[in-house]
């Protein structure tokens, strides 16, 4: 399959997604009661997340030199993260875990497809797109309060940042789910992004000293919804965006050479 | 005695079982202090130019980090459990024992939390050793007044989940009746900010709710902010208020349901 050209290649894995998600769709379809409890409950925590936000702001006018409208927008960006996660990840990358334990995981690699690429985009969570386009919607709300729309170009950084976000959650994502071919008791290791997930709640910059330090550097979680809300509420600095895009390109690259060697660990369960 | 020495080697099964899932137990208990560290850190920005409604950057820390140490005591879990043995039938089994399913779910609680509530009191002294502001004032009878009050406070978590967890006899959507409690916990409770913090209609809202007995008011009583007399006993009331309550909704679901299980079954 490698002595393919690029082209051709690209053309097989694309193929391959479309009719996974095409079949996903037909077996979706049937359980619509789904998608109004799903859609409840993202409007639900949206809500908490607003109401948390205004609690704070009874107390300060400004979060890490943000406003209220603008960690709002943020939010919106949290919230389609979340939905991305929720939609391609976790139904895919995330049953990893479980494929090891269970010895599903050989199935897979005796198919004459891409392992990496089905494993992550097997299945997606139809319903949980609705969590990417109201978390879109609530940014597009928050910036009509601000009374500063971005321009062309600005939402164009925006997507282009916000794809890269998607790339180096879907990094960190293979990172930990990679960890089950060393050690196979971490069943829940889903939850480790969960937990630090949340601090990409509100700005990067409103960390006090440790904190940020924790966040931004050592595990850059911060930054995946604080750069492209920053692009949305006109921080975005060139460089930043620039280094993102890099970062994200790393991090994928890296991914790849992650899975390579942890596959090549895989013995199976007899091994 | 019997009870002892049933209670003895069910706690001993449990902490066994997780000993063989420790990295997941040390998953689980990271997720249970990020939230609150985030939470933290925010208001230790906010209060970095002065306190805010009688609260300076040291009594968040303080409060934050009993935040921890208390939701840790009193996290609930076992509706999820009962949630999935109802749906899969693993309920049959657990009833057909000589023992009410509730007993192994509280050994099992208690050796969870021996285990992850030694951990975090370890963190805490451990950073207490370097970081004077998350030192709490050394008072052996407020501690153990603090003691009764957290378990309390486990077993009126610990009964509400278990109950509203055994509505799946009747119901398939008991998840989603978990979220909302969650949700309406994050705030009622204590868990966001101190109560004080909110606003004043959402706090008379609380205190007609069992949320802010569940971890404000142990909290309180440890980081000594609730101190008068009557503050105590006004919280110790409404804990013996909620936990008979809890237990009551408690029995009458567990027979009612049993009852209308079988019917489904039979």
């Amino acid at each position: 399959m490698s002595a393919l050209p690029l082209g051709a290649r690209l053309r097989r894995a694309v193929a391959l997604v479309a009719a996974l998600w095409r079949a996903n769709l037909a077996e979706e379809l049937q359980y619509r009661a789904n998608f109004v409890a799903s859609l409840f409950s993202t409007v639900f925590w949206l809500a908490l997340a607003v109401l948390t936000v205004a609690l704070f702001f009874r107390q300060t006018t400004s979060l890490g030199g943000w406003s209220f409208w603008e960690v709002v927008a943020l939010l919106g960006v949290f919230n389609t993260l979340a939905g991305v996660v929720e939609a391609f990840l976790r139904p895919g990358i995330g049953r990893l875990v479980e494929d090891v334990r269970s010895g599903a995981l050989d199935l897979v690699l005796a198919r004459p497809a891409e392992p990496q690429l089905y494993i992550s985009f097997r299945r997606i969570d139809i319903w949980r797109i609705a969590d990417i386009v109201l978390g879109l919607a609530l940014s597009a709300f928050a910036l009509a309060h601000t009374g500063h729309l971005p321009g062309p170009g600005a939402i164009l950084a925006f997507l282009a940042t916000l794809a890269a976000a998607a790339a180096i959650i879907y990094a960190i994502w293979i990172a930990l789910m990679s960890l089950t071919f060393w050690f196979v008791a971490v069943e829940n290791v889903s939850v480790l992004f969960d937990a630090v997930y949340e601090a990409a709640r509100y700005p990067a910059s409103a960390y006090p000293g440790a904190l940020r330090f924790l966040f931004v550097y050592l595990i850059p979680i911060a930054w995946t919804t604080t750069i492209p809300a920053s692009a949305l509420t006109g921080r975005l600095r060139p460089a930043a965006a620039a280094t993102t895009l890099a970062v994200a390109l790393a991090a994928l690259a890296l991914t790849r050479l992650l899975w390579r060697t942890a596959i090549r660990r895989y013995t199976s369960a007899g091994g | 005695m019997t009870w002892l020495r049933r209670y003895a080697a069910l706690v001993r099964a449990a902490w066994l079982v997780d000993l063989q899932y420790r990295a997941a137990v040390v998953i689980w208990l990271l997720w249970g202090i990020t939230e609150p560290a985030i939470s933290l850190g925010i208001w230790w920005a906010i209060s970095a130019a002065g306190p805010v409604a009688g609260y300076a950057q040291g009594d968040f820390a303080r409060y934050f980090f009993a935040v921890i140490l208390v939701n840790q005591l009193t996290l609930a879990w076992d509706a999820y459990y009962i949630d999935r043995w109802i749906r899969n039938g693993e309920m049959n089994f657990r009833l057909a024992r000589p023992m009410n399913p509730i007993h192994e779910a509280i050994a099992d609680n208690i050796a969870y939390k021996l285990r992850t509530g030694g951990m975090v009191l370890v963190l805490w002294l451990v950073l207490a050793a370097v970081w004077t502001a998350v030192r709490i004032p050394v008072h052996p009878g407020r501690w153990a007044l603090a003691a009764v009050a957290i378990l309390a406070a486990a077993a009126i978590r610990f009964l509400n989940n278990f109950a509203t967890g055994l509505l799946g006899f009747w119901t398939t959507r008991v998840l989603a009746l978990l979220d909302l409690q969650f949700g309406l916990g994050l705030f009622l409770s204590g868990r966001i900010a101190p109560i004080e913090l909110l606003p004043p209609a959402v706090q008379r809202i609380a205190a007609l709710t069992w949320f802010p007995y569940t971890l404000a008011f142990p909290v309180e009583l440890l980081t000594g902010t609730a101190a008068t007399t009557a503050d105590v006993a006004r919280g110790f009331i409404g804990q013996a208020a909620w936990l008979a309550l809890w237990l009551g909704a408690y029995l009458l679901v567990w027979r009612r349901g049993l009852r209308h299980y079988g019917a489904v079954g039979g």
